[in-house]
């Protein structure tokens, strides 16, 4: 007969004593409270139209052109069929992310801010 | 503890930059999908040369505004269907008030006179003119 003891004792036994476990529940609590915004930030459907306002305002001051320039000089290094997205993901990321105007960073900063002001208000 | 209103803005700041670059990231995929797409499909062909324009207009603007070429090229100064024009138009034709041969560069200084003068100094007004004039 198998007698299963799989069941483990949350607590003193395996945890160190006090400030570690305070630690590692305070990042617990953290994760959650990031998946509970993203999930209301889904369901309230603001998170599309923040990616929508994010995506107009990089367009309008020429970051997607320059992205896309990039994407092709290297394409035509490589030839046309040489290329995958995942290189161009990589190829494009760090560029990317630097040239963010920072007005748009701040606007976007902002509304996010401000629906996190409103949803844990709540 | 630390003031709680620092601790939720400090949070809502790291938050905010997660999301933040959670939303960048995702258009950074969305780009480098239609890249990929559009070069695996060859739709830049179109694109190529376009840059070329561009380029080119870029150049013959910058050759337009530079200073040190306007003196010296305006009398080969090319438009842009590459003709050139002389700075007195050519053409002769009649004029149809006086019914002289008229170079076309020289038509406008001689309405004025021919118009103008006739023969006396001024043309004489007709009665509908003074009458209209008068009325004001």
């Amino acid at each position: 007969m198998l007698v299963r003891l799989g069941f483990k004792m949350r607590g003193s036994i395996k945890r160190p004593p006090t400030p570690d476990a305070e630690e590692e529940e305070e990042e617990d609590r953290e994760a959650t409270l990031e998946q509970i915004i993203n999930i209301k930030l889904i369901s309230s459907g603001e998170k599309e139209r923040l990616k929508e306002v994010l995506r107009e305002r990089l367009n309008e001051c020429g970051w997607k052109d320059e992205m896309k320039s990039l994407c092709r000089s290297y394409t035509r290094k490589k030839g046309r069929n040489n290329v995958s997205v995942d290189e161009l993901v990589h190829l494009i990321t760090p560029k990317g992310r630097a040239a963010v105007p920072d007005s748009v960073k701040a606007e976007l900063l902002q509304r996010i801010r401000s629906f996190l002001l409103h949803s844990t208000a709540l | 503890m630390s003031a709680p209103d620092e601790d939720n803005s400090s949070d809502h700041t790291q938050l905010a930059s997660h999301f933040f670059g959670e939303l960048l990231d995702s258009v950074i995929m969305d780009v480098a999908s239609e890249c990929h797409r559009i070069a695996r499909l060859g739709l830049d062909r179109n694109l190529d040369d376009e840059e070329e324009e561009l380029r080119l207009s870029a150049q013959a603007r910058a050759k337009v505004a530079d200073p040190s070429n306007s003196e010296a090229n305006s009398k080969y100064v090319v438009d842009i269907f590459g003709q050139t024009h002389p700075a007195v138009a050519n053409e002769i034709f009649d004029c149809m008030n006086c019914g002289r041969s008229i170079v076309a560069g020289r038509f406008a200084p001689h309405l004025e006179k021919c118009m103008g003068k006739g023969r006396k100094a001024r043309v004489k007004s007709t009665r509908s003119s003074t009458a209209a004039a008068q009325n004001r």
